[in-house]
């Protein structure tokens, strides 16, 4: 390059080391203005903990070793208070899901004006009125009196970004910001955040979602295993990945798919004629008619609160509806229809070990344990994962745990309510392999529900759209 | 990883000091109250006028009250009575408080708020009158003490697993299990019964002290066991005119009180603290 960028902040060498061994080892990046940093990598892949290297904030077990040098001052040669002095004040995180960061109790506009008044020392007249800008800025002038729970998970992360701004860091660390996000909001966050890099700010991202990556440009970082396998500006990496793990994080992205071959739909397993659901005076959706045959695989898609979940539930006769009715095939034992959740550590006991949690299951539907073990192979589910507590394992093996657990039922309809939304690419990608597999094989008969478009375009025989407003349309697709 | 995500916390293995000591404490003293009436020869109730107010470490190891009957026996005569009582008291409570706050629980709807309204009654009459009423039937009587404390006592026991277990019932692991075919005996066994034990013996463990010092202030004020029976509040109350001659004596009985509900408070409060 020519132009020789000024470099803000520089990790020379960084590994980070617990008492059992080092789980990040030699990660050298940079970053400055308008050249944004974007780490990409699977959960477990270390990219938090680079983060949080560079925050200061490591679980106290956890040692950093090499270089940061952010501004010309060694980051790690500081001692813990200085580093949590620059916490908001240099160097701002905004957080997973910050709709859970911020505090219930208080509307937004106060929660903002509270970084003016004790962050910066501001007197509260000033710090009102600092705070009412600071929502301007990021587009929620009006929101100032809304309480968490009425905004948005988009709108949430917005005001995390405000009082980002109003603390004046310089540096913001995004952590998977768009974590829970349906496509519309993740694409306004990401938009949000491209602002904030054009403004001057510094800004590194953590993600899992490779459509973010793309969109923010700048720099981009692949982990793996603790290791910086990939690293280079965003429109080379991401046109001719070198690594074998970018190439196949890439080629999981739903819209890189091969669209499924369609199998042909046999003997109708469900069905329901006029669902009407209300919550209130708010009519979810009413006079919604949906029929799913063994082999199908039927998406309904829509963006987040439009009752698309609350259809499958219907389906399963975990919800009552308002109105219409539900058949189901009636030489189907009520146990053949099985569901997956969307966040796979709540679908088990946290205290249950996942082996005799399946062993319970085999027994009592007099299973043999054998069958169990083939799955575990079938599924590439290590056996010593057996051992260990839902909360022990990634969520994409515990979410082909939940898919191995439902087998055991030998299932005729499989509910999989955002199944693979938590889900880093490459996991979702093995989940719905196996998924489609076992479609073909016994006749599954599969209600996917998704935020995820591209998704259910390439898997499913039928995509019913869903609006927000709360009107649907069965559309038919072309295959 | 920074995230924020509700794993379960496995129960620390063993016990921490504090709780150790509390265990420890209970241990020497249930020792005393069993093994004591049992070796202590002396009755703890025969008088011997002429070794009224006998000082301690003399032919009395401990010393002897106003009508010279010995302390040490009138102490682990009266730990046993407090210990067991106050064990009996915990168990008349925490059985119904639990099962009716399962039922709750579980059932939720009118049998929820029927038993809602009956545990606000409860609450609402002061324990003591309770108590004090029952005991109008059967002065000096240990049946009527022990179930007017029970009553007063198993609301705690069925507010705390009626929360805890429609907090279980609510999570999305208890739809799957029902729909993977397990039954109510099952989800009750190994998903409600886990999450509620361990606040269930915490919660023991303050019923039982809460008791100790219930039965200890009726005898103070003269309602509850009546002399002779060697109870520590008793015991307080009848050696208080003779602080000025024998300041130690009044103390031993009121420091096994205190030693009593310290014990079970450490043992339950532990490393919570």
């Amino acid at each position: 390059m020519n132009i020789q960028l000024k470099q803000d902040l520089v990790v020379r060498n960084l590994s980070v080391h617990s008492r059992e061994g080092t789980i990040v080892s030699g990660v050298s990046l940079a970053l400055g203005q308008n050249q944004p940093l974007t780490l990409l990598g699977e959960s477990g892949s270390g990219k938090s903990l680079v983060a949080q290297a560079i925050m200061g904030n490591l679980p106290q077990e956890l040692k950093a070793s090499g270089q940061i040098s952010f501004r010309d001052a060694d980051l790690l040669a500081e001692t813990a208070i200085e580093r949590r002095r620059r916490w908001g004040r240099s160097i701002g995180l905004l957080p997973q899901e910050p709709w859970l960061a911020l505090d219930p109790t208080m509307p937004v506009g106060p929660q903002v004006a509270e970084v003016h008044r004790y962050v910066r020392g501001k007197p509260v007249g000033e710090s009102a009125a600092a705070a009412r800008e600071n929502l301007a800025e990021v587009g929620l002038a009006a929101a100032g009196a809304l309480y968490p729970f009425q905004i948005s998970g988009g709108m949430g992360q917005r005001v995390a970004i405000a009082m980002a701004h109003a603390a004046g860091a310089e540096l913001l660390i995004a952590d998977e910001p768009t974590k829970g996000l349906d496509a519309t909001l993740r694409d306004s966050v990401t938009a949000r955040l491209r602002q904030e890099v054009d403004a001057g700010r510094l800004l590194l991202t953590i993600t899992h979602d490779v459509a973010v990556a793309r969109a923010l440009g700048g720099m981009i970082g692949v982990m793996l295993d603790g290791r910086l396998i990939e690293y280079g500006p965003a429109e080379v990496l991401l046109a001719a990945a070198q690594h074998d793990y970018t190439k196949a994080l890439l080629a999981a992205e739903p819209s890189q798919w091969q669209r499924q071959a369609q199998t042909l739909p046999g003997k109708c397993v469900v069905s329901a004629r006029g669902l009407e659901k209300r919550y209130g005076d708010k009519t979810l959706f009413s006079g919604f008619d949906i029929d799913i045959a063994a082999g199908e695989v039927v998406s309904i898609v829509g963006p987040s609160g439009c009752g698309k979940t609350t259809i499958g539930n219907i389906l399963l006769g975990l919800v009552k509806p308002d109105a219409g009715a539900v058949t189901r095939d009636a030489s189907l034992s009520p146990l053949r229809f099985q569901k997956l959740y969307q966040d796979p550590p709540a679908a088990f006991a946290p205290h249950q070990t996942l082996r005799k949690g399946l062993a319970d299951v085999a027994r009592l539907h007099a299973r043999d344990w054998e069958e169990i073990r083939a799955l575990c192979a079938r599924l590439k589910l290590q056996e010593a994962l057996l051992d260990r507590l839902p909360g022990q394992v990634s969520g994409g093996e515990l979410q082909r745990f939940a898919l191995l657990r439902a087998l055991l039922l030998e299932p005729a309809f499989l509910f999989a309510d955002e199944a693979t939304s938590r889900l880093d690419p490459v996991s979702q990608q093995e989940v719905v392999r196996f998924l489609l597999e076992i479609v073909a094989e016994t006749g599954l008969a599969v209600l996917m529900v998704t935020h995820d478009r591209d998704l259910a375009e390439k898997i499913s025989t039928r995509l019913i759209p869903v609006a927000g407003s709360g009107t649907l349309a069965e559309a038919g697709m072309a295959g | 990883m920074s995230t924020v995500e509700p794993v379960y916390q496995q129960p620390k293995p063993g016990l921490g000091p504090a709780r150790l000591s509390g265990a420890a404490l209970l241990v020497a003293l249930a020792a005393f109250a069993i093994v004591g009436p049992a070796v202590i020869s002396a009755d703890p109730a025969a008088q011997d006028f002429g070794a009224t107010l006998a000082p301690i470490g003399g032919d009395y190891l401990l010393g002897a009250d106003h009508y010279g009957r010995s302390l040490l026996a009138r102490l682990a005569h009266g730990a046993r009575l407090s210990f067991g009582l106050a064990f009996l008291t915990m168990l008349a409570a925490a059985m119904p408080g639990v099962f009716l706050g399962l039922v709750a629980g579980w059932k939720g709807g009118w049998t929820e708020r029927g038993l809602e309204f009956l545990a606000t009654i409860v609450l609402a009459l002061p324990g003591l009158m309770l108590v004090l009423l029952l005991l109008a039937f059967s002065p000096g009587n240990y049946g009527p003490l022990f179930l007017g404390l029970a009553l007063t006592l198993w609301v705690e026991f069925y507010r705390v697993t009626k929360a805890a277990t429609k907090g279980v019932l609510a999570q999305p692991h208890i739809e799957a299990a029902r729909m993977l075919g397990f039954g109510s005996r099952y989800i009750l066994l190994h998903y409600v019964l886990p999450v509620i034990a361990p606040m269930i013996s915490t919660l023991s463990a303050f019923a039982m002290a809460t008791a100790i010092i219930a039965v200890s202030t009726l005898s103070a004020i003269s309602v509850g066991l009546q002399p002779p029976t060697p109870e520590l509040g008793s015991m307080i109350v009848e050696l208080l005119p003779y602080f000025a001659e024998a300041p130690l004596h009044v103390l031993l009985p009121a420091t096994l009180i205190f030693l009593l509900v310290l014990g079970l408070q450490l043992l339950a409060q532990g490393e919570r603290a």
